[in-house]
């Protein structure tokens, strides 16, 4: 994506939680906090001051599905773009900061407790995204018949990994009540397969490059 | 499975070729070239054929499974 169309794109997010912000003060301040709090959605009658409110989601709605249209047709093109250079794509190592929110999984134990809420526990996928780290170093790397062969190999390995942790993941699990809760059981198959997940999506990148990398620094240029 | 030897360092060096001018001419990576040499690498068919055709050699002369 170019840096200009980067930037309108960031204006209109910006624009977008902002004409929300603003709708939802005029909702707080004007109009007793109408579509703002919880309401009966069948007993709703419209009013020309939940204008600005309506008209404000709707924005923002529309500027996310854009977005994930423009994200998709861009993923596209860099697809595209692989297949006719024979490159491995240019991502930045420092994506891989992404894993950090993987720590976010850990929310869930304080979530649950409160008010049962499972959702945060995924968050451990975003583990997964350490591998950016590795796909970041072999950015732009021209792929010949061996590079793709350790893909397949890296790829393979990965996969295998994680169909074994589910496998035992489901043996495991499948007898139901753990320590006398079906919820903990869903917490754990939660927990389980997005560390499984996780894990495919960081070795499949991490054993490419060990297997793309091991024992070059000993050679020499000859 | 078959022990793989690899004279292709010989034969490169024959005809004066770097490593990297060999892998430019047969579209392969340096690194493919090097494990190629130390008979770490299995080439495919079509990259055998290909270097074979560079350093002028046959190809059993290069690649050797014994």
């Amino acid at each position: 994506m170019k840096k200009n169309t980067l930037k309108i794109w960031i204006g209109c997010g910006i624009f977008c939680v902002l004409s929300v912000v603003l709708s939802s003060w005029y909702a707080v301040t004007y109009n007793d906090s109408r579509l703002v709090v919880p309401m009966d959605a069948g007993s709703y009658t419209f009013q020309i001051k939940d204008l600005p409110m309506i008209l404000s989601v709707s924005l923002f709605c529309i500027y996310i599905f854009a977005l994930v249209i423009g994200i998709m047709v861009c993923a596209g093109k860099r697809q595209k773009n692989m297949l006719k250079t024979n490159t491995t794509r240019n991502i930045s190592p420092k994506l891989s900061f992404l894993g950090l929110f993987g720590f976010l999984g850990f929310a869930g134990f304080l979530t649950y407790p409160i008010d049962g809420t499972v959702f945060p526990f995924m968050f451990f996928l975003f583990f997964g995204f350490f591998g950016f780290f590795y796909e970041g170093k072999m950015s732009g790397t021209f792929m010949d018949e061996r590079f793709r062969e350790n893909t397949v190999r890296a790829q393979l390995t990965a996969y295998k990994t994680t169909f074994v942790i589910t496998f035992l993941a489901l043996i495991l699990l499948c007898r139901g009540k753990l320590f006398g809760s079906l919820e903990y059981t869903l917490i754990a198959v939660i927990i389980v397969l997005s560390l499984a997940l996780a894990c495919g999506l960081f070795l499949s990148e991490y054993l490419l490059y060990r297997y793309d990398h091991d024992d070059l620094t000993e050679e020499s240029r000859e | 499975m078959a022990e793989f030897k690899c004279r292709l360092k010989k034969y490169r060096l024959l005809k004066d070729l770097t490593q990297e001018q060999l892998a430019e001419k047969v579209g392969v990576r340096r690194e493919t070239i090097m494990r190629l040499e130390k008979a770490q690498y299995n080439p495919s068919l079509k990259l055998a054929i290909d270097i074979s055709r560079i350093v002028e050699a046959p190809i059993e002369e290069i690649f050797i499974f014994d």
